[in-house]
């Protein structure tokens, strides 16, 4: 009395056709989870492309002149010039300024001494003071940076134009540093971060939807209804899977355009190398859902699990900290974070033109622990019959 | 008023009984905190060190190996070896070797003994801008402390006598470590996050299961609710908070400076709110999936990006300034480097204090209130 | 029907930690026999029909269920037999059409046949026209038989049924059984638990677990003879539930048990005890309506209960196939 079924290898095609289009109308009937999953990403990517910018420039400073004189304010203006401090007020004694400072009105503090223009003419050293905020160090290290920097340059070609008026046969050799820009000659900051931010929202979607999906099958009862008919759990995987790793590639694709369109980021290799390296990556992180629903028993720990792992990858990836500045022992640790092997990868892709010949180390790397983390996940799933 | 409080107690008590019951999220809740702090605290650093440098030395003279040396003495830049040719560079950065090439010209060691200028080249991965300017304001100084002692070998010592220099004086955090920055920072971070992913599910759970139906069969009213179920995770935040900001003095040295009383309550309000926002994405979401990624979407990535943990607001465009206005955490990171590293009271702090108060208000009405849109 | 039973239990037994939830259970189900099985709440039924899916692997023991070992070949026992759990198991928020695709499919149908087939069962099950319709928004009654056509799909062989009617309406659980009697009637085995005594009235066979065991198992009527010997009396009247009518009746020679019944009392005698009409009325000593009454399964359940409680080492005596 058995009714037909499909037989052989067309048997699993049928039942994985099956899955994709369940998880499909599944997804597809409920708008917010669309809109979470495509709309969502793409706003955040542009964003906070916007939003990340490290350079340091305009860092409030007041002045305090006590000087008074044409010298001291040329000092002041020139140094003001260069664009990393810009006055936004002056106060009448270094006590004045203090206040400020704890007040959090200006980060720096200029003060120019008494005499400074006396001084200056009689050939006596002068000292210029710069009291900074030192609250975010790189702020106060860049301001603190241009003033010497600039009161450096003062003196040392006001030294050159005295020895040459005393011994004017000598010559100081400057050794000059001729710098060339490769990739990123105008010092774009999102073309940097616009591959991380791209990276991190495939990341955190693709690993919550599937950990989530299929968390939630086990606590309304689903997957029970799943497990007493003949579908395979690589079949039942590799269904669940699919449909998101085609959401994943879509938002890639989105991100990429938003990308290219509005911040200008470069796609100088090849498009291909690039949709190979995303889709092994993905590999893992649908992986990790996988393996994040396969051990826990709700959906809350399941979704705990996937921020467990989310934000340390997001951490240890190189873009907020690169890699070689972290401590020594914290390095090792990225080598286990398939979030790092994936932008290193399309960075070199997209900004140096790579190809998959070019980053061996990490496409293999997307692999092995994309191949490693399903075939556990699948293990763990079939293993545990509570 | 005695009615309210019984309720709010029976629904907090049961709300408790459910965190119990879930031992392995009550621990990650409390683990969590710490684990993050200790990875943010030691991972991130904005002294962007270690810069992998390799050498294409056209000179092979004694002075030109001590500009190598000069180079990589120090902190900033690390030796990752040497190239025959400038034309390499790219193929290099391509494979992640290096990230910036120096080339010392053929003939740098005879010009600096005539006193002629010399130009050395850098190639820089400019792909990470701000490493690539980091390494370049680097490689600047690096080169003026060259020719002094190129001038100084020459019997000319011009570094002594300088005319006229700056001298700079750090205030409250005189090392200039990042992390005594980022503490603050992390641990407002942590906690949106942590408080928001606890709450996201805790009202989206029992619509999925059917037990708030159940629930409004009971006289208790929809603010009982709120604030009932918020109460057992507001306790566990406290711990949260507490156990960060001692581990961040113990482990990061973070001075204890300013008034207690602003501290607790600036994490008291910010408390509120952030466990506000999430029971309000769960109340609205009604779906787990929903609220999960909800919580992700509006906690995970703005509190990190634009709250001023990382990235300073000053240098972001308007839309963003504004949008940023309304995060929270960057309020709380206010009040936490404020009394922390410039102890400062409730004078210079009562606005960002205000603006979390208002956020914790805005957060529990507006919840209370969709909780009763819901239902009809 | 061929000799060989659609299910062969062996010895099967399920621990929890220290906690044995099912506890040496054997027994045999003939093939399209409807076969009860009921027990208290955490008798462990619902734990016998996973391990019997190979949901749930078994601490000791085996079975055979649809010709095939369990510890041996669960995935071809997986293709002989539909399964509908006790809590709603599809998708809520997929259609009955969807939900069904997607069963069909994960069995490997597909094409013409899966319609044709879902066609078939959305029939069977009289759903028709609710195809498109969202299960979540269904009513109890049609829920249970949206499980049913799931379970159904590929036509298995055996079928396992646990609590398919709780909260369910008396008149949708009548249609329910008919349906299940005319799935029986075409040869299919249904495994079928329940709380409801009248519903295994309907069964071949029922067996009761009692914490674990499997202290009876027999048709309804077998079961009464041996659990509920005696003949039973109804005694209607005024006054019988205050002052001293149970303790006289109880007083009777032969009396086993006296159990209220609504407003009346229910006594059972042994079976040669030499009580009429007569002797109830004069026991009594007050005009009362007297009607004989029949034992049912409720009895037998207590009465299975009561005598495992007292000699839950010896129970095995009584029980087995
Ligand atoms: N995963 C588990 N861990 C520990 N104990 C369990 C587990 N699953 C079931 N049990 C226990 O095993 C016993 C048998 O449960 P089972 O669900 O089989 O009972 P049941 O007869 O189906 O009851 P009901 O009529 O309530 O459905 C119960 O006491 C239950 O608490
Ligand atoms: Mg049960």
């Amino acid at each position: 009395m058995s009714a037909v079924t499909a037989a052989g290898p067309f048997r699993w095609l049928v039942q994985l056709w099956a899955v994709v289009v369940k998880e499909v109308r599944q997804t597809v009937q409920d708008k917010r989870i669309m809109a979470l999953i495509v709309i969502a990403p793409f706003l955040q990517l542009v964003l906070l492309g916007f939003a990340i910018d490290l350079d340091v420039d305009q860092v409030p400073t007041i002045v305090v002149d006590m000087d008074r004189t044409p010298e001291s304010r040329h000092a002041v203006a020139a140094l003001m010039a260069d664009g990393s401090l810009t006055a936004v007020g002056t106060a009448g004694s270094p006590s004045d300024a203090d206040a400020a400072l704890d007040r959090g009105d200006a980060a720096v503090v200029l003060i120019v001494p008494e005499g400074y223009a006396r001084d200056l003419a009689r050939g006596e050293p002068t000292q210029v003071q710069v009291l900074l905020d030192g609250t975010d160090p790189t702020r106060s290290g860049i301001a603190g940076g241009a003033a010497v920097r600039y009161f450096g340059e003062q003196g040392f070609s006001l030294a050159k134009q005295r020895l040459a008026a005393v011994a004017p046969d000598v010559q100081i050799s400057a050794i000059d540093v001729r710098s060339r820009l490769a990739y990123n000659p105008s010092l774009s900051t999102p073309i940097y971060m616009v591959p991380g931010i791209a990276g991190m929202l495939l990341l955190i979607i693709t690993t919550i939807v599937t950990a989530m999906g299929l968390s939630r099958e086990r606590e309304v009862g689903t997957l029970e209804q799943i497990r007493v008919t003949p579908l395979p759990t690589a079949v039942l995987m590799l269904g669940k899977v699919l449909p998101f790793v085609a959401v994943g590639l879509f938002d890639v694709t989105l991100a990429l355009t938003a990308g290219v369109y509005i911040f200008d980021v470069p796609i100088r290799g090849s498009m291909l190398d690039f949709y190979i390296v995303t889709s092994l990556f993905l590999l893992t992180t649908v992986g990790v859902g996988l393996f994040l629903a396969a051990v826990s028993k709700t959906q809350q720990q399941a979704f705990v699990g996937a921020f467990l792992f989310i934000l340390p990858a997001i951490l240890l990836s190189g873009t907020m900290t690169p890699i070689h500045a972290m401590p020594d022992w914290m390095q090792p640790m990225t080598l286990l974070n398939p979030l790092r092997f994936y932008l290193e990868a399309i960075r070199a892709i997209l900004l140096k033109g790579a190809s998959l010949s070019d980053v061996p180390v990490q496409t293999a790397a997307l692999l092995v622990y994309g191949l490693l983390i399903l075939g556990f996940a699948s293990l763990l799933f079939r293993k545990r019959l509570d | 008023m005695w009615l309210f409080l019984t309720r709010v107690g029976a629904m907090a008590g049961k709300e408790t009984l459910h965190i119990r019951r879930d031992p392995l999220t009550l621990w990650l809740g409390l683990a969590l905190p710490l684990f993050l702090l200790i990875l943010f605290g030691f991972g991130i650093s904005f002294d962007l060190d270690h810069i992998p440098l390799a050498v294409v030395d056209q000179d092979n003279t004694t002075e030109s190996r001590e500009l190598r040396q000069l180079f990589t003495a120090g902190s900033e830049f690390v030796f990752a070896g040497a190239l025959d040719n400038p034309d390499d560079a790219l193929d290099a950065f391509a494979k992640s070797q290096a990230h910036a090439v120096l080339t010392i010209p053929e003939g740098y060691a005879a010009a600096l003994s005539r006193g002629e200028n010399v130009e050395v080249g850098l190639i820089l991965d400019a792909a990470d801008a701000n490493s690539a300017q980091q390494a370049l304001a680097r490689a600047d100084a690096f080169a003026q402390l060259a020719s002094a002692q190129a001038a100084q070998r020459r019997g000319l010592d011009i570094a002594g006598s300088m005319p006229v220099s700056a001298r700079t004086w750090t205030r409250y955090n005189p090392a200039g470590r990042s992390a005594l920055f980022l503490v603050p920072g992390v641990t407002a971070y942590v906690m949106a996050l942590v408080s928001v992913l606890l709450t996201a599910l805790a009202v989206s759970k029992e619509w999925e299961q059917g037990s708030m139906e159940q629930l409004f069969a009971t006289p208790v009213r929809r603010a009982e609710i709120v604030v009932g179920k918020l109460l057992p995770y507001l306790g566990m935040g406290i711990i949260q908070v507490l156990l960060v900001l001692v581990a961040g003095t113990w482990i990061f040295g973070l001075p204890t400076n300013g008034n207690g009383l602003v501290v607790a309550l600036g994490s008291l309000l910010f408390m509120v709110g952030m466990l506000g926002q999430g029971l309000l994405i769960s109340i609205v979401a009604r779906n787990q999936m929903v609220a999960s990624l909800t919580a992700v979407m509006t906690a995970m990535l703005p509190s990190m990006l634009l709250s001023g943990f990382m990235f300073p607001v000053e240098n972001m465009p308007l839309p963003l300034r504004t949008l940023s206005n309304m995060v929270p955490a960057r309020y709380y990171i206010q009040v936490l480097r404020g009394t922390l590293l410039k102890d400062n009271g409730f004078a210079e702090l009562a606005v960002p204090l205000m603006l979390l108060a208002a956020f914790a208000t805005l957060m529990m009405v507006v919840s209370t209130v969709m909780f009763k849109r819901k239902l009809a | 029907m061929s000799a060989s039973p659609a299910i062969v239990v062996d010895k099967l037994t399920r621990r929890y930690g220290d906690f044995t939830a099912v506890n040496d259970v054997s027994f045999q189900v003939e093939k399209g026999e409807i076969f009860g099985y009921l027990g208290a709440n955490g008798a462990g039924k619902t734990t016998t029909i996973r391990m019997l899916c190979g949901l749930l692997s078994p601490s000791e023991g085996d079975a055979i269920v649809a010709g095939h070992q369990l510890s041996k070949n669960p995935e071809r026992i997986k293709r002989a037999i539909g399964y509908m759990s006790q809590k709603f198991s599809l998708y809520t928020e997929l259609t009955l059409k969807a939900n069904l695709e997607f069963f069909g499919g994960a069995y490997g149908l597909w094409g013409k046949a899966l319609r044709r087939r879902i066609a078939e069962v959305v029939e069977l099950v009289d759903l028709q026209g609710r195809e498109n319709v969202v299960t979540g928004d269904l009513p109890g009654g049609m829920r249970q038989r949206v499980a049913l056509a799931g379970a159904i799909l590929h036509s298995p062989d055996i079928l396992f049924l646990d609590e398919p009617t709780a909260g369910v309406d008396p008149l949708a659980r009548r249609r329910f059984w008919t349906l299940i009697r005319s799935l029986a009637e075409s040869g299919t085995t249904i495994f079928v638990t329940t709380h409801y005594m009248d519903e295994a009235e309907y069964c071949a066979r029922v067996g009761l677990m009692v914490a674990g065991r499997l202290p009876a198992l027999d048709t309804p009527d077998g079961l009464k003879k041996h659990f509920v010997p005696g003949r039973l009396w109804v005694v209607r009247g005024p006054d019988l539930l205050t002052g001293d009518a149970a303790a006289r009746l109880s007083a009777l020679p032969g009396a086993i048990d006296v159990q209220t019944m609504g407003a009346g009392l229910r006594l059972r005698v042994q079976h040669d005890a030499p009580i009429t009409e007569q002797t109830l009325q004069q026991a009594l000593a007050r005009p009362v309506e007297i009607d004989q009454d029949e034992a049912n399964l409720e009895d037998v359940f207590l009465a299975v209960v009561d005598a495992d409680s007292q000699q839950a080492g010896t129970a095995k005596a009584f029980g087995g196939s």
